[in-house]
């Protein structure tokens, strides 16, 4: 095991995915690691999806910057840039690029269902997160794409979306709405009809028009779609690409840590590093039980407070022996993964500089964590 | 309505202080990014209300809660909205044709076809419980992150994307339930940082501005606990960075109090960090509510 591994995947990865559970830090150590990267004198970007208000003003990422790249302004021989990732402005340039004719385009971007399609917020987000990295490994301006990915349970599903995505293409359905329209639907074959019918009563029928008006429209296009999808899929699985799970040590936090092991290892994907993030800090020398027979000794106020310190040691000590089982169920599935630590500190991430401070608690040695 | 048959003495006049919070609405959406403790909360809540006396129903999403204690007057159903619209067919005669559907992945096509239809459909089983007596409190341990403004304008998009037809009444009917605080509230759950405080303020001016429903008490998780002054000098120097440290915490965690007391006029329940999980989690939360309750205005 390497004694800097997040120095060494800083300096190796051409992407890095960050994945947990809402309330890990997540999206604070994705930019603590593209800060890491710009002081090793590379480029680094992050593309974030909904980041927190507060870490986003911190960022520089302001309400409503779309797809737009931003470069934070640091004193570091490397670049860090940052970017949101615009489900419907993605989807909208990756028409506009795959579309034979320009009117073509509009046609696909003036129908009601591609409209529905691009702001509902399941599949189409994992898809357009996909082509999104896509375009950006192809963009020379940077050296690492870190990914950072919503906090929910689903977060991997993007890895599968460019296959899901080939299904729905293939599917006899969606062939059948591609085809000519022979005076609507009336003409359809005996087997498909129930199916139509179950379809109208429940999303009534001018919406299966529009659908199949939209597939004609869009048809042809699904190649390049499905050719840049299996491009990401397979730089995803890499050996250049690093996915890191960063965790709190609370139950809940490490319950869902559990989940994205059992995930990567599902698809097939290894899992380089831990980070053991909002542990609770220790302080002084003293132990947990010679605090509490310190708070026993004392009256009132100062009884309390010895208290409270002792329960802060408490959970500083029941932290510790958590995560370390993590680590070790974790090194099961994956024996090479390394492990980095960053303390909770006592206020929220709010400013580049404690970005940086969480980057430094990150790349220190082990023995110093 | 009061409640003559409650087990004991004590039981009854139990159920005479909790009464007005758990009876104010029938349906309580219980919502907050992840990581608050939303879905302890809302199985906190449901086993504090069956143990006060209130036939209760805890709705999941997806997966059913872990640890949740058994009590006689406690069911729990799980809904997935993945598999709302194949149950919809079903109820509708087409449960033959929704098999099939299902198999064949198509399901997903009409989902894509009318996006907020499985949330749409969600509401409107809980709807359909609320129509079920003799349950009397339905807690729903909502969608996680922020997804839960969708759910809940879910009906008004979709009323527009569709125009005329039965999902259009069904979004009516369901819009009906969401706008009326005597059947529906939402209940936020955040933890006292100023983060997701920021995003509570956030999504509560939405839900009340653009989706009308109206807020139960804001519910605020894991507190830490006050730290009292005392002069620095008295501590052994070995600990005081962790008397600081603790000090900022406490700050840190008031000043967010602060802005979620300026912000939004609903009343706050605190409930203190608990480091256990499962049942006993479960326990603490119900008995720190039952008071955070028993404390309200």
């Amino acid at each position: 095991m390497s004694t800097q591994p997040v120095i060494d995947m800083c300096l190796s990865a051409r992407v890095i995915v960050t994945c947990g559970t809402g309330g890990v830090g997540k999206t604070s150590v994705a930019a603590a690691l593209g800060f890491e990267i710009a002081q090793q004198g590379k480029r680094a970007i992050v593309i974030t999806i909904d980041p927190a208000r507060r870490l986003a003003d911190a960022i520089g990422l302001g309400e409503g910057t779309g797809n737009e790249i931003q470069r934070v302004p640091l004193d570091t021989t490397g670049e860090l840039w940052v970017t949101m990732l615009d489900v419907q402005e993605t989807f909208d340039s990756l028409v506009r690029d795959t579309s034979p004719t320009p009117e073509r385009a509009k046609e696909v971007m003036d129908n009601s269902f591609y409209r529905s399609l691009s702001r509902s917020l399941s599949g189409t987000r994992d898809y357009m997160a996909a082509e999104r990295l896509y375009d950006l490994c192809e963009d020379e301006r940077f050296d690492v794409i870190i990914v950072d990915t919503p906090p929910s349970r689903n977060a991997l599903d993007f890895l599968e979306s460019p296959e899901r995505l080939a299904r729905f293409l293939k599917h006899p359905i969606v062939k059948f709405l591609v085809a000519p329209s022979r005076g609507g639907f009336r003409l359809v074959n005996a087997a498909m009809q129930p199916v139509l019918k179950a379809i109208s009563t429940v999303v009534g029928g001018d919406t299966l028009t529009g659908t199949a008006a939209f597939l004609r429209a869009f048809d042809g296009m699904e190649e390049e779609f499905s050719r840049r999808a299996l491009v990401v899929a397979a730089t995803l699985r890499s050996a250049s690409s690093s996915f890191v799970i960063v965790t709190a040590p609370s139950p809940d936090a490490l319950t869902e840590a559990d989940h994205f092991v059992s995930e990567l290892s599902r698809l097939g994907i290894s899992l380089r590093l831990i980070v053991a993030n909002r542990m609770p800090p220790h302080f002084g020398a003293l132990t947990a039980t010679e605090e509490h027979s310190m708070a026993q000794s004392q009256s009132g106020d100062l009884a309390h407070v010895y208290e409270l310190i002792a329960g802060l040691h408490d959970d500083a000590d029941r932290a510790d022996s958590d995560i370390q089982a993590f680590v070790q169920r974790t090194s099961a599935t994956f024996p090479s993964v390394s492990t980095a630590f960053a303390t909770e500190l006592a206020t929220d991430i709010h400013d580049m500089d404690s970005i940086g401070a969480l980057a430094q608690q990150l790349a220190a040695p082990p023995t110093q964590q | 309505m009061i409640r003559l048959f409650a087990p004991t003495l004590n039981g009854l006049s139990f159920v005479m202080e909790l009464h007005p919070f758990f009876t104010a609405q029938r349906v309580l959406i219980v919502a907050g990014k992840g990581g608050v403790g939303k879905s302890t909360v809302a199985a906190s809540l449901a086993h504090l209300s069956a143990r006060s006396g209130f036939r209760t129903l805890l709705v999941t999403l997806d997966e059913p809660a872990n640890g949740l204690p058994t009590h006689e007057l406690l069911e729990q159903i799980t809904v997935s909205p993945g598999r709302a619209l194949a149950d919809y067919l079903a109820t509708k005669g087409l449960g033959l044709i929704s098999r099939q559907l299902a198999k064949s992945g198509i399901m997903e096509l009409v989902a894509t076809t009318a996006p907020g239809l499985d949330d749409l459909l969600v509401l409107g089983r809980i709807k359909a419980f609320e129509n079920q007596r003799p349950t009397e409190v339905i807690i729903v341990d909502g969608p996680a992150a922020g997804h839960a403004l969708d759910l809940v304008r879910a009906p008004v998009q979709l009323k527009k994307a569709l125009g005329t037809g039965p999902i259009s009444q069904q979004a009516d009917e369901v819009l009906a339930m969401l706008s009326d605080p005597a059947r529906c509230r939402v209940m936020l759950v955040t933890t006292a940082a100023i983060t997701p405080v920021t995003e509570t303020c956030e999504a509560a001016e939405e839900l009340m501005e653009k989706a009308h429903i109206a807020l139960a008490p804001i519910v605020v998780n894991k507190c830490n606990p006050d730290v009292p002054r005392v002069d620095e000098a008295i501590l052994l120097p070995s600990i005081r960075e962790a008397y600081n440290y603790l000090s900022l915490r406490a700050e840190a965690q008031s000043e967010a109090i602060g802005v979620l007391t300026d912000s939004l006029e609903q009343s706050q329940l605190h409930l203190t960090q608990h480091h256990s999980d499962g049942t006993a989690l479960i326990n603490a939360i119900s008995d720190d509510l039952e008071q955070a309750i028993r404390d309200l205005p």
